[in-house]
């Protein structure tokens, strides 16, 4: 059968203030029909690039197809070169014969135009049907995608639907016309693992109803395992590596395919091991035979929370009176030992940044004890508070957004020392120096601001910071969520590595059960606002208890072709809200022991 | 509901905030209303009885209190200049001006927001670089200099509009409209360079969001995404920004009303303020306060229609 895209030695360039920059470059691969085809490559590979050549969006980014065939074979059967196709073409092309889908399910529908509005615009124009027709249409396309009450969902505007909900719009949107090409474009990346099991599901059912193709472009290995036919590996702007899936993954021939392979955790491949492990980082076998043997842990607690409770006033009315309250953190119990890590786990809004925002105070917990080597925290007056936070430090998931941008990064990592008036004048920069040592940064970036590091290089910067005061507990929330694999995998390895050094106990707050059971000792799965089983890393992955945790690692995708998770349809329980009334009594947590040390929530 | 509610309860608390302000200046202002009614050289015992009258050796609160609740019962007093009964006075000039803020907003709104959506499509381009330097030399240059201007070019040389005066709309609908159309284009220019910026960044915002890429991959007209699915989001805070001018426009209708003869409350206010005609400064300043926080209060409104994020909750 006829390819349905044949692409030929694509060439894209972006003219910019400091000259033509080339976006991709002698990139070819086909499609089959009712062949999925897997573009994957980190931040600047050039991945999405190619994809908007393809709907010739790239011009609205101000890119240039200078070199190049993208041939698609359109639905009369006649071959179109879209690189040299006209506006008006392309009109009839674009939404139509190709359907595309984005990675921002919450930006990616206008937000003052109903549901219905966004939905028939594109069948009106393509297929002239009227707009009682295309309505009609239009519940038929809620529908296949799953969306409970399409009746109302026409009606309603883009804010009053969740993200999963959204992104199902976004797919009935590129779907309308019965596309023979869909290209998805990290379409799950910003959701939740349980909806993107969804999501995933979804494509491949609509994949096999209607037999299109799909070019489906992401940066997670996991997900191209789970969906591909046969995978382009990007790098740089070119391709490195093509072939079927299965070859990929076994028998990858590029040293970067290998590397991109070995950076990323796989969920289960810590099944009977004790301690957390460094990652495998290809080129860095000196480093991980350096890695000294564990010293017995002295299990002697450092952080103990008792019956934590944190709640948002939901303000309304005339006077601003507070109607009913967020219980963001209800009654969570746990401790962390000195050189250990707790990992706590769970969907978006469970409350498990809240948490560790509560425990440095930086919002006030409503109840709870929080102590430290002993010492209340809670109890603690501003003065005292400032001194205690010296030991308790934070690495947030956006590194750029954390550092100042006008400030060189060595002002940046010496504040905190002369905030504490610790260190001044060749003592600060010999401490500073030893900072960007320990987290293997070049001592000449103590000069530069932030936007000349990359992101793996900031958050870098953020934890030497944070180490800065010497400090017994870093709470990591998502501190390594934004970053590439190879990128991801480098700064886990640092983390673990000034655990062992240093003695630091982390509470790593993160979404990635991959990554959480690469490097936890001890796991909480939050719910709700409630930590619904907690335990050591190896009773929670092998015996996983409450039901949410059950269905949150049912729905974790795995880097293995061989275990495909997403073919039939899945649907998870959406999670409620967790704002109640003023005045409301939530029962207090109640735990079953179902092994030593591995708690379930009773209820 | 309990949005609006809201709003019109903080336009009460302001509505009376204003009285107190207008008040205590106009008290504090140097000058003696008696006096000047009856003028430098009268008769102090006059002058002492035309005070008791007029409840001027009343204690300030009192007075305050009896102006309040005139301006309350529609009770507004007479101006001291005109002789007539203020209420009828304000209503009258409140229609004139009216028409030229009307005029002023329509002619600013329809020149920014194509020139700005212009601008923002082609963004760094030469046509951002002329739609910028035109509206900045409408806000560069004061109110006055274009009203001049437009009397030159339109009154003098080609003569298609009258330089000067005010006619009743009851007697002559088209000449009220062509009196108040030179004063309004001058008012307008000044205007329009706030709202073309307005509209080019909020434009460019709303262009570079993913909800427009995902219109253009459905094959929708360049046309349609521009004027449709941009403008849409675009228009809210343009519309606010405009309301905001509402006042800037009172302060600029003094000197235009003034320039062109045209009678409405511009001129009404500086025939009041020249002549120290202090119940009609009290009334004057108050009208304008009520009015431009209405008209922002509508705007308020009109953005909850067009934005279905804001909930009237």
């Amino acid at each position: 059968m006829k390819d349905i895209v044949s692409v030929d030695h694509l060439r894209v360039e972006f003219a910019t203030d400091g000259g033509t920059v080339v976006g991709v470059q002698d990139v070819s691969f086909t499609i089959a029909p009712g062949e999925t085809l897997c573009v994957v490559g980190e931040s600047g590979s050039g991945k999405s690039v190619t994809s908007l050549s393809l709907m010739r969006l790239v011009e609205f980014g101000g890119g240039t197809i200078t070199q190049g065939a993208l041939n698609f074979t359109r639905a009369d059967g006649s071959t179109l070169d879209v690189a040299a196709a006209s506006a008006q073409v392309m009109g009839q092309v674009r939404g139509n014969e190709i359907g595309m889908i984005f990675q921002e399910p919450m930006t990616a529908l206008n937000p003052v135009f109903t549901i219905e509005r966004q939905l028939t615009d594109g069948l009106m124009l393509h297929k002239g049907l009227s707009q009682s027709e295309a309505t009609e249409r239009a519940l038929d396309l809620l529908k296949s995608v799953r969306i409970p009450e399409p009746e109302q969902r026409l009606k309603q505007y883009p804010h009053e639907l969740s993200g999963g909900m959204r992104q199902r719009v976004v797919i009935a949107m590129a779907m309308a016309c019965e596309p023979k090409l869909l290209i998805a474009d990290e379409p799950t990346t910003a959701l939740d693992v349980t909806i993107q099991a969804e999501i995933l599901a979804l494509i491949n059912r609509l994949k096999r109803e209607n037999g299109m193709a799909v070019l489906f472009i992401t940066h997670d290995m996991a997900v191209v395992a789970q969906m591909a036919d046969r995978v382009v590996v990007m790098y740089q702007g070119r391709i490195v590596e093509t072939g079927p899936v299965a070859q990929i993954f076994e028998n990858p021939r590029e040293d970067y395919t290998k590397a991109l392979l070995a950076a990323v955790p796989k969920l289960g491949e810590m099944k009977g091991k004790a301690a957390p492990e460094r990652m495998r980082l290809i080129g860095d076998e000196a480093a991980r035979a350096a890695q000294a043997p564990r010293k017995p842990r002295t299990a002697k607690v450092l952080l103990e929370v008792k019956n934590l409770t944190t709640r948002f006033p939901v303000k309304g009315g005339i006077l601003r009176r507070t109607m009913a309250q967020v219980h963001a953190v209800e009654d969570v119990s746990f401790t962390i030992n000195v050189g250990e890590t707790l990992a706590l786990v769970g969907e978006s809004g469970c409350g498990k940044s809240s948490c560790g925002r509560s425990i440095l105070r930086l919002i006030e917990p409503t109840s709870g004890e929080i102590l430290i080597n002993g010492n209340d925290i809670r109890a603690l007056n501003r003065p005292d508070l400032r001194r205690a936070r010296a030991d308790m430090q934070m690495v947030f998931q956006d590194p750029f957004a954390s550092l100042n941008p006008y400030r060189r990064l060595r002002a940046q990592v010496a504040e905190p020392l002369q905030n504490f008036n610790l260190a001044s004048g060749a003592d600060l920069e010999a401490r500073v120096l030893d900072l960007f040592d320990r987290v293997r940064l070049p001592r000449d970036f103590m000069n530069r601001f932030p936007h000349e590091l990359s992101g793996g290089q900031r958050q870098r910067v953020a934890i030497a910071r944070a180490l800065a005061l010497n400090p017994k507990l870093i709470v990591a929330d998502e501190a390594v969520s934004a970053l590439d694999v190879s990128v991801q995998a480098q700064v886990l390895n640092l983390m673990m590595e000034l655990q062992e050094d240093l003695g630091l106990s982390y509470l790593f707050i993160s979404h990635d059960m991959a990554v959480v059971e690469r490097v936890a000792h001890q796991v909480g799965v939050m719910y709700l606002g409630r930590i619904v089983e907690i335990g050591p890393r190896a009773a929670i992955f092998d015996n996983p208890s409450h039901p949410y945790t059950r269905s949150l690692l049912s729905a974790v995708p795995i880097a293995d072709p061989a275990t495909r998770r997403f073919e039939g349809d899945m649907n998870f329980k959406p999670i409620s809200s967790p704002i109640f009334p003023l005045g409301h009594q939530p029962a207090k947590s109640q735990y079953t022991q179902v092994a030593p040390g591995h708690f379930v929530l009773q209820g | 509901m309990t949005y609006v509610l809201n709003r019109l309860l903080s336009v009460i608390l302001t509505l009376f905030l204003i009285t107190l302000v207008t008040f205590a200046v106009t008290n504090i202002l140097p000058g003696d209303v008696a006096m000047m009614i009856m003028g430098t050289q009268s008769n102090p015992e006059a002058l002492e009885g035309l005070r008791e009258s007029l409840g001027l050796n009343d204690p300030l609160l009192m007075q305050y209190g009896h102006w309040v609740w005139g301006m309350f019962t529609g009770e507004w007093g007479n101006s001291l200049i005109f002789k007539k009964p203020i209420a009828e006075l304000l209503l009258q000039k409140a229609v004139a001006s009216g028409i030229i803020v009307v005029m002023s907003m329509v002619i600013a709104l329809a020149l920014a927001v194509p020139l700005g959506v212009w601008a923002a499509v082609h963004r760094d381009k030469w046509q951002d670089t002329v739609s910028s330097s035109a509206s900045l030399l409408g806000v560069s240059l004061p109110d006055f200099f274009w009203g001049i201007v437009m009397i030159l070019v339109f009154a003098r040389w080609l003569g298609w509009f009258p330089s000067s005066g005010f006619v009743e709309p009851s007697e002559d609908p088209l000449g009220t409209l062509q009196r108040a159309f030179l004063p309004s284009l001058a008012l307008g220019l000044g205007l329009m360079a706030h709202l073309t910026r307005m509209t080019r960044s909020t434009m460019t915002g709303i262009l570079s969001q993913e909800f427009i890429r995902v219109a253009r991959a459905k094959g929708l007209a360049e046309r349609t995404v521009i004027w449709r699915y941009a403008l849409a989001n675009a228009i809210g805070p343009v519309i606010t920004i405009a309301g905001l001018q509402i006042g800037y426009l009172f302060g600029s209708i003094i000197v235009m009303e003034s320039l062109f003869g045209y009678t409405g409350m511009g001129w009404l206010t500086y025939q009041a303020l020249l002549n120290r005609d202090l119940p009609l400064i009290q009334s004057t300043v108050f009208v304008i306060a009520a009015v431009v926080m209405v008209t922002n209060l509508l705007v308020d409104l009109l953005y909850v229609v067009i934005d279905p994020r804001i909930r009237l909750g």
